[in-house]
């Protein structure tokens, strides 16, 4: 396997222009002979299933929800970030490509973070124009707020409701092509294997999943935008559908994966209440612009919050990075708070959470104000703890909540396999170790919108595809593998549901390659996760028919692929001896305690190539060269 | 359309209203106004326009009716709602199909003088059949249908037309509201003063009126 | 606390359907809803029985996936929240609580709680959108639009799409959903040069679903779990009123 970044040389303020130049184009009228596939539709695969629609392919579109509007982006709370400098702080394209690429540990490709500075702007623009109802100041003009990791207003927002308002937008552009006959819609449909002809992806096999058939679909190009694989730690704040199935299906038959270990940890999420939880509620990094950190003084303090005077708290983050506060980088206050969690001073009832304190706000700015903010925020939090935080300080503490690896792309977002693109979160491009606030939908939208449309038409252009259609060798024998696998699964005639056999297997993930990561730990997961994913082939129960609405099924055939995964993403973790972004090994830390990289020996990504049930996986290596940012320790003191 | 034939008859109630009322001014007034009423060679034009509303109002809310029940055609084994609903909304179809019996009833015998009992005058024959206590008894009710008839209509008719305004669409809904009662009110006043008060004031009296 | 629960169970949309009783062991009050079903299934499971069928996603009251009809409420008893996230703090031990599917002729039955809410797209796809392809955009300070205008089209905005109004509304209407949607795009300068065509193509949309016409009950303002408000109906008439007598 032949990692080629196909990178364009030359300047890097340059190389988008050169290289949308240098891309082969196809003739409109040719257009409609291609068919593209795309799998998902959050933000990166509505915008590139609509804006290819646009330009004239013929498009089909897959989504595992009743209705594409429902994809996991919907949920992205914050904001988007660009690179406009409308409130005139001095933000360029630059300084944004510059502070992705801090943010992100120095673990990602330079050429590809410029470029998505450089749409940032456009995105915000598409966004406007398509009835996003961005905030706006009583002058008229779209608002600005600040985020973390940046020392810039560059953020914009629709309340708290973000990634729901640029969804629907995508929604809308992708529906209005619906509408016009230019894209067919499948909804609740899952895909379970890629197709693979000649070495080009040619297709997907994809299971109804009310009806339980299994279909075969035909393409010229697949286009993957399926998400992050957070829920292999069983609680994250991922929506229960998100899964790592179609990328770990499309890995098999011969994608890289890149980064597995590129974890995120969110640091303001509400905490786990109890053994019933199933999944964790972000709130919004935003709540860090006006809410402070903190922790009692003293171990083990049980007063109530109000209770404690000002002189027995320790606003740590405040303490400890004076130039950033309480807006240091998400890496760095999630592992703050476990410090402060791991030393016994964590508060509520498990001690696993921090304060999260609106006192001084709503003392500064009002309780109007807080409330137009960050209302929907705090109602949520209500809902949840049936606590009060105009009242009460919140309760905080980490939790997964994106991923960073994926797989792995080139400069055109195509995987390994000639003609599979990836996508938004389900590639590992643009975010290196950590991904900064505000920076996910604009990626899914830039590899969407604006990245996409123009690469996949290079590779239409050039390549030269034989016609196959539904009916290849190829398509019957990617079903069978699926209505074989499915048949095993139906068939154990286990006594334990899918759920907990996830629930086991994100116990071993969140303990041994969660926030902190050591060799030992990690060993520990590689025996365990293969004991558990044995015990699930044999133990598994799932009722009911193939050829149904069969909720249990899918469950069970996403879990059997989280098994087979989480061993690959602490197998990473264990190959990269050092720490980075979200990536830590208690083994390589500073004296203080913070994230201390080897760019020596990885400064790189690393790709991990499939080789076959029961074998190693090979671990390939691109290496990252900086030559426009100095490489630096990141410090956010 | 359902609410725009509802705001006309709405207004065709007011006006009808006014005209009854001179009831209480004494025969004389309340026969004067019949007459010249009936002698205003536009009257078939109004009553077939009139006609035509009703015609249109129910059929249009019996299409709408049609369609609704059809659009869930598995209804809830426990159906609670949050509370928005009025007494008045709930029962459209029941205190419609009230009124069309009540106006039935009423167009019979107050304008083709079914049962014969037309008098001297309409003031006369009017009190004569409020002074069967059963059909002053039916005229309360029907305008009490009216009335919830309304509470919910005018409110209605406002929120189809588009009218909405901070503060202005609450106050004309509270109009509308105190409309539905008023126009309950004052024909209710009707049968319960000449069906009952007058009655009882004349049989106590020892006074012979009839 | 044990709860009893009278879920609907429906084999798919044809199939006959009936409550059937279940009892729910060990609830506590931090649990959500979803996750007392969540319970009651996994033991289903394990015990080799049909899990009973229902939708969520995001669990957090944004995707709009979730959809019951508990006790004959849309996504239960609170106000302005959505199924999953009701908390079973709510309910006392011994309680028993129905749930049912959201029903309306345009949501068929997929199964047991599990809709069929594809008509949303459908209308959604027959107007629902600003024309504008990709690239051809203005700069985003170039139009500027009031913040009051801003927030009203965003307090449209947030609606979730669950069909909640639908589920709720006596005449199984959906005008709250095709008003939030009108009202935003009519609110701002960008929806504006489509804003008679679509008013008139999603509302003839709604109605060849098989959705029912509003009555002005307002049950679906009570049912939102986000809050919009039947003043977007309002602006909906207003908007189809001016469509119809200026379009030709």
């Amino acid at each position: 396997m032949k990692l080629e970044s196909k990178v364009p040389s030359g300047p890097i303020e340059k190389s988008w222009d050169k290289h949308r130049f240098d891309l082969k184009l196809v003739n409109p009228a040719n257009k409609r002979k291609f068919k593209v596939l795309v799998v998902g539709t959050g933000l990166a695969g509505s915008s590139a299933a609509a804006s290819c629609a646009e330009l004239g392919y013929q498009v089909e579109s897959f989504c595992i929800q009743d209705s594409p509007r429902r994809a996991h982006s919907i949920a992205a709370q914050g904001g988007i970030n660009a690179a406009k400098n409308y409130p005139n702080d001095g933000d360029s394209v630059w300084r944004l490509f510059y502070d992705t690429i801090k943010g992100g540990d120095f673990r990602a490709r330079e050429a590809n973070v410029y470029r998505l500075a450089q749409v940032s702007n456009a995105i915000i623009d598409q966004c406007v124009a398509q009835g996003v109802p961005f905030a706006r100041e009583y002058g008229g003009t779209l608002s600005n707020r600040s985020f973390g990791g940046a020392q810039v207003s560059r953020t914009f927002y629709a309340r708290g409701q973000t990634g729901q308002q640029l969804l629907l937008g995508a929604y809308s552009a992708l529906m209005r092509q619906v509408g016009a006959g230019a894209v067919k819609l499948h909804a609740r449909s899952e895909m379970l294997d890629l197709v693979v002809v000649d070495g080009a992806a040619r297709g997907v096999i994809t299971r109804d999943l009310v009806t339980g058939r299994i279909e075969r679909h035909w393409g010229d190009a697949v286009l993957l935008c399926t998400g992050g694989y957070g829920n292999v730690f069983y609680l994250s704040t991922n929506a229960g559908a998100c899964n790592v199935t179609a990328t770990w299906r499309a890995h098999k038959r011969g994608a890289a994966f890149a980064n597995p270990c590129y974890t995120q940890i969110h640091p303001t999420c509400v905490p786990v209440a109890g053994d019933h939880q199933s999944k964790l509620t972000l709130m919004s990094e935003s709540l860090r612009n006006d809410g402070r950190v903190w922790v009692p003084k003293k171990k083990g303090d049980a007063r109530k919050p109000q209770d404690i005077p000002e002189d027995e708290r320790d606003y740590y983050l405040e303490r400890k990075y004076p130039a950033f506060g309480n807006l240091v980088p998400r890496d760095i206050a999630s592992r703050a708070a476990k410090q402060m969690a791991d030393d016994g001073r964590g508060v509520g009832k498990t001690g696993l959470s921090v304060y999260l304190d609106f006192k001084d706000a709503i003392a500064r700015i009002g309780l109007d104000k807080v409330k137009e903010k960050y209302g929907n925020l705090f109602d949520m939090y209500r809902h949840i703890t049936d606590e009060n935080p105009y009242e009460q300080p919140m309760r905080i503490y980490p939790a997964v909540h994106y991923t960073m690896g994926g797989l792995w792309v080139d400069y055109n977002l195509m995987t390994t396999i000639p003609g599979l693109f990836c996508l938004g979160e389900a590639n590992f491009s643009d975010h290196g170790a950590n991904r900064l606030g505000a920076s996910a939908l604009m990626q899914g939208l830039a590899d969407g919108y604006f990245v996409l449309p123009y690469t996949l038409g290079g590779y239409l252009a050039g390549a030269k595809l034989p016609k196959v259609t539904a009916d290849h060798a190829a398509f019957a024998q990617a079903e069978n593998d699926v209505v074989m696998r499915t048949r095993a699964l139906l068939g154990t005639g286990g006594k334990k549901a899918p759920a907990a056999f996830h629930r086991d297997l994100g116990r071993v993930m969140w303990d041994n390659v969660g926030m902190g990561r050591n060799a030992k730990g990690l060993r520990e997961a590689l025996s365990k996760i293969p004991e558990i994913r044995d015990a699930f082939w044999k133990g598994v129960s799932v009722v009911g028919d193939a050829a149904d609405f069969n909720q249990t099924l899918e469950r069970a055939g996403r879990v059997a692929d989280f098994l087979e995964f989480g061993e690959l993403l602490a197998k990473d973790a264990l190959a990269r001896e050092e720490s980075c972004g979200g990536h830590f090994r208690e083994e390589h830390q500073t004296p203080d305690g913070e994230a201390k990289r080897d760019d020596e020996k990885f400064a790189h990504v690393a790709a991990w190539e499939y080789n076959g049930e029961g074998k190693e996986p090979t671990r390939h290596v691109e290496p990252l060269t900086f030559d426009n940012v100095h490489i630096a320790q990141r410090n956010y003191a | 359309m359902v609410a725009a034939a509802g705001l006309l008859l709405c207004g065709f109630l007011a006006a009808h209203l006014l005209g009854n009322l001179l009831m209480f001014a004494g025969g004389g007034a309340f026969n004067a106004y019949a007459e010249a009423l009936e002698h205003n060679p536009l009257l078939p034009l109004a009553e077939i326009g009139l006609v035509a509303l009703f015609v249109l109002h129910i059929i249009l809310s019996v299409r709408a009716t049609v369609i609704n029940r059809a659009a869930r055609p598995e209804g809830y084994r426990v159906y609670r709602g949050k509370g928005a609903r009025t007494p008045g909304s709930r029962t459209m179809a029941l205190t419609g199909t009230l009124i069309l019996v009540f106006i039935v009833v009423h167009v019979a015998t107050f304008k083709f003088d079914l049962g014969g009992l037309k008098g001297p005058d309409l003031y006369g024959h009017v009190l004569g059949w409020f002074a069967n206590p059963w059909y002053a008894a039916f005229y309360v009710l029907a305008v009490g249908g009216v009335g919830l008839h309304l509470s919910h209509g005018a409110q209605s008719a406002i929120q189809t037309f588009g009218v909405s305004h901070p503060r202005y669409t609450p106050l004309l809904k509270t109009a509308g509201l105190g409309f539905a009662f008023l126009i309950f009110l004052g024909f209710a006043s009707l049968p319960v003063y000449f069906g009952f008060v007058q009655k009882r004031q004349a049989c106590c009296t020892g006074g012979a009126h009839s | 606390m044990n709860i009893t629960l009278k879920v609907w169970r429906q084999k798919n949309a044809d199939a006959p359907g009936a409550l059937v009783e279940y009892n729910v062991a060990g609830v506590v009050p931090e649990m959500s809803f979803l996750e007392m079903l969540d319970a009651l299934n996994e033991r289903l499971v394990a015990e080799g029985q049909d899990p009973v069928a229902f939708d969520s996603d995001c669990r957090e009251g944004i995707c709009g996936m979730c959809d019951l009809v508990i006790d004959g409420q849309a996504h239960g008893p609170d106000k302005e929240a959505t199924t999953c996230q009701l908390h079973m703090r709510r309910y006392r031990d011994g309680d028993v609580v129905t749930v049912e599917p959201f029903r309306a002729k345009a949501f068929p039955i997929v199964k047991d709680l599990c809709v069929d809410r594809s008509a949303f797209d459908r209308v959604q796809a027959a107007g629902g959108f600003v024309s504008i392809n990709t690239g051809n955009a203005v700069d985003g300070n170039a139009i500027l639009i009031p913040h009051d205008e801003a927030e009203k089209a965003m307090d449209a905005a947030a609606c979730i799409g669950c069909g909640a109004c639908v589920a709720a509304c006596p005449n199984a209407s959906a005008m709250l959903f095709v008003a939030a949607k009108v009202s935003q795009y009519a609110l701002l300068p960008q929806g504006r040069p489509e804003r008679e065509k679509r008013v008139l193509a999603m509302r003839e949309a709604m109605d060849q679903e098989g959705f029912g016409h509003c009555t002005n009950e307002y049950e679906c303002e009570a049912a939102c779990p986000k809050g919009i408000k039947v003043s977007n109906i309002a602006r909906l008439n207003r908007e189809y009123l001016r469509a119809a007598l200026t379009s030709d």
